[in-house]
């Protein structure tokens, strides 16, 4: 009775566009200190910053009503000003690459995770090779691009069909087990693929492949900055606008299979299998799918890395970068677009902005996520229920 | 004669040696309450196991509506309208109420990957109008129920659980529900409102059928047009409650042969 009370004083307090652009502006301004915080006690203290927003949440979850409550009223407002600072936020780095060069894999990395979200968080699939469908997708635009001379745009959906190929192929064996064994079976699929990448003439074994050229877009290459009003922006721009392009897609994706029958299969599953088999869903073919949605949009992640990095080798898709996606989506919240982009961002960034405790980095690292899983124990921001007929 | 809705013929399985379902002859007519009784371990939920697809039986044919379904996986049977519940119940927990009934509607609803991703509007209206039907449903099984629709149904208690369990069954407009002991966990009041529900659910959808296990002997007497008596995984008696409960392998089944002799 009482969060109803405080939620109606606190809505009527401050009108929703005003939270929704509080809330926006705020997010923006935390990540862009963290990105170019150098000294770090300011990083330390900016994690604590988070953690402190993060406990307030988990003690007081009007907190959190009262945000989402905002989103949904003023919906149209929150997606164009999301956008917006989307678009105009490399003017505010101040040309530094480093910190656009984080962003970008920070990006890509969302992708992945939101493809992963599909399988582990909508499902419950434990797949530890996302990091394989997006080597494949890498190495089948990079291979396309250098060998037969494809451009950027055509090597996308080409390595997105492939990728998706063997998320079938890993899927269909796959559900012959499940849990801890079809763990088991995506990870051999994971350490498979790369061996072969290790090991194959064609892909260059363990020197990769180089000299992935650049795409452009009408005449505009993306080794070139952008130079726009008078300002000038560094070419890893160019990569950040496509990144955030496909995260949109990406974030689009999961939001209308979250908002459909696909969905709610999909978390039926999750819930009790047997039980969402009497209901008469086909779980295995609902599980496959649930392979290649994830494969496709890792390869779309594949693709742009590649041609940004312009040189994939197999160490890029290790056995540990499934892991390090799996953790995202956990640490971030499952079935959460917006918890899995939050893990995925921090996940990207925090082993960068310690990189002083050099050879303890990843204790650190550890050290942070556990304490974020203490304050917040089911993901920063938790599945959410749907509602229906406007609510 | 019309065909029967459901008729089992020499069903059976074995798991090894063990005979778990025997050679069971079994038909449910339109419109009817069929309950099977039996002492624990008979086979009865093994029985509901083999009909609903979750085992394929070794032995003998399950028609619906003299189309033969056995064998078939359990999601085609429940395309085919075969709804059920659990022993245990089997909710989607961490779902809200009201998404528990619209998984229901799965079977009847068409939207996939494509539609979802490249026909939002569409996807949407469907599933728009699976919960304004879902809402019907539950407001006709429990006002209760209703009005916490957007809770997760992980936190009803046990008599609720069960209604919810009945309100997904129906909600893929089955022509048969099986219910697995139904009544477990709910007192006396609530299984009078089961007993209730059930046949006003009977009088809204004709020709639907109910196959019921049950221990409560209560609802077993007041309740169903027909008994059927499993122990030991063979069909042992059939008929109305009253000339059922007389014969004497029924009442060895239940107390025991000395029981019975000292009777």
């Amino acid at each position: 009775m009482s969060t109803t009370l405080t939620n109606i004083q606190s809505r009527a307090a401050l009108p929703a566009s005003l939270i929704v652009a509080a809330t926006e502006i705020g997010g923006a301004i935390l990540l862009g200190a963290f990105l170019l915080a150098e000294s770090t006690p300011l990083v330390v203290a900016l994690l604590a910053v988070m953690g402190a927003l993060f406990a307030a949440l988990q003690l007081r979850p009007q907190i959190e009503e009262v945000i989402v409550a905002a989103f949904h009223d003023a919906r149209g407002l929150a997606t164009v000003l999301a956008v917006a600072i989307v678009l105009i936020y490399p003017f505010f780095l101040g040309g530094n690459t480093y910190a656009l060069h984080l962003l970008i894999v920070s990006l890509l990395y969302s992708v992945l995770a939101l493809a992963l979200n599909f399988q582990l968080g909508s499902a419950n699939i434990p797949n530890f090779a996302t990091g394989a469908t997006y080597g494949i997708g890498a190495y089948t635009s990079a291979l396309l691009a250098i060998h037969f001379g494809w451009t950027f745009w055509a090597t996308l959906p080409a390595a997105a069909i492939v990728a998706t190929v063997f998320g079938f192929l890993l899927g269909i064996p796959s559900m012959r087990t499940r849990d801890s064994y079809l763990a088991l079976v995506t990870i051999a699929f994971g350490i498979v693929i790369h061996q072969m990448l290790n090991n194959l003439s064609w892909t260059g074994g363990p020197n990769g492949l180089v000299g992935i050229p650049a795409p452009s877009l009408l005449g505009h290459s993306f080794m070139r900055p952008i130079e726009l009003f008078g300002f000038r922006l560094p070419s890893q721009a160019n990569f950040y606008y496509l990144s955030a392009a496909l995260l949109g897609l990406a974030i689009l994706s999961a939001k209308r299979l979250h908002e459909s029958r696909v969905g709610l299969a999909w978390n039926a599953i999750r819930a009790d299998e047997l039980a969402a088999k009497c209901q008469g869903i086909n779980v295995v073919w609902y599980k496959i799918l649930a392979f290649g949605v994830d494969a496709f949009l890792a390869a779309f992640a594949g693709t742009i890395y590649a041609f940004y990095i312009s040189y994939i080798s197999p160490d890029n898709f290790t056995f540990l970068v499934s892991v390090t996606i799996m953790t995202m989506v956990i640490v971030g919240g499952m079935d959460n677009t917006l918890g899995v982009i939050l893990g995925a961002f921090l996940l990207t960034m925090l082993p960068e902005k310690l990189r002083v405790f050099s050879d303890y980095r990843l204790l650190f690292v550890s050290v942070v996520v556990i304490l974020f899983l203490i304050l917040r124990p089911k993901g920063l921001f938790p599945q959410r229920q749907r509602h229906y007929g406007g609510h | 004669m019309t065909t029967p809705l459901l008729k089992l013929s020499g069903l059976g399985i074995r798991f090894g040696g063990l005979v778990a379902v025997d050679a069971v002859d079994l038909t449910v007519a339109p419109s009817t309450i069929t309950c099977i009784i039996g002492p624990n371990g008979a086979g009865k939920s093994t029985l509901f196991n083999l009909i609903t697809g979750i085992y394929r039986p070794t032995s003998g044919t399950v028609a619906l509506q003299g189309d033969e379904i056995t064998g078939l996986p359990a999601h085609k049977i429940a395309m085919r309208g075969i709804a059920r519940t659990f022993q245990s119940s089997r909710l989607f927990e961490d779902l809200s109420i009201l998404d528990n009934v619209i998984i229901g509607m799965h079977g009847r609803t068409r939207t996939g990957v494509l539609t979802a991703l490249l026909r939002p509007a569409k996807s949407r209206r469907e599933l728009e109008a699976c919960a304004a039907e879902a809402e019907t449903i539950l407001r006709g099984i429990s006002d209760e129920l209703f009005a916490r629709r957007y809770q997760p149904a992980g936190i009803l208690p046990q008599a609720d659980r069960r209604r919810l369990e009945i309100a997904r069954a129906l909600a893929s407009h089955p022509r048969l529900i099986l219910l697995d002991e139904p009544s477990s966990g709910m007192d006396d009041r609530d299984t009078a409102a089961l007993m209730a529900d059930i046949r006003r659910v009977m009088a809204d959808n004709p020709g639907l059928s109910f196959l019921i296990i049950e221990h409560d002997m209560r609802l077993v007497a007041e309740l169903p047009d027909n008994v059927v008596v499993i122990d030991y995984g063979k069909k042992i008696a059939e008929g109305d409650f009253a000339t059922v409960r007389q014969l004497p392998r029924v009442q060895q089944a239940y107390l025991g042969q000395k029981a019975v002799e000292h009777a």
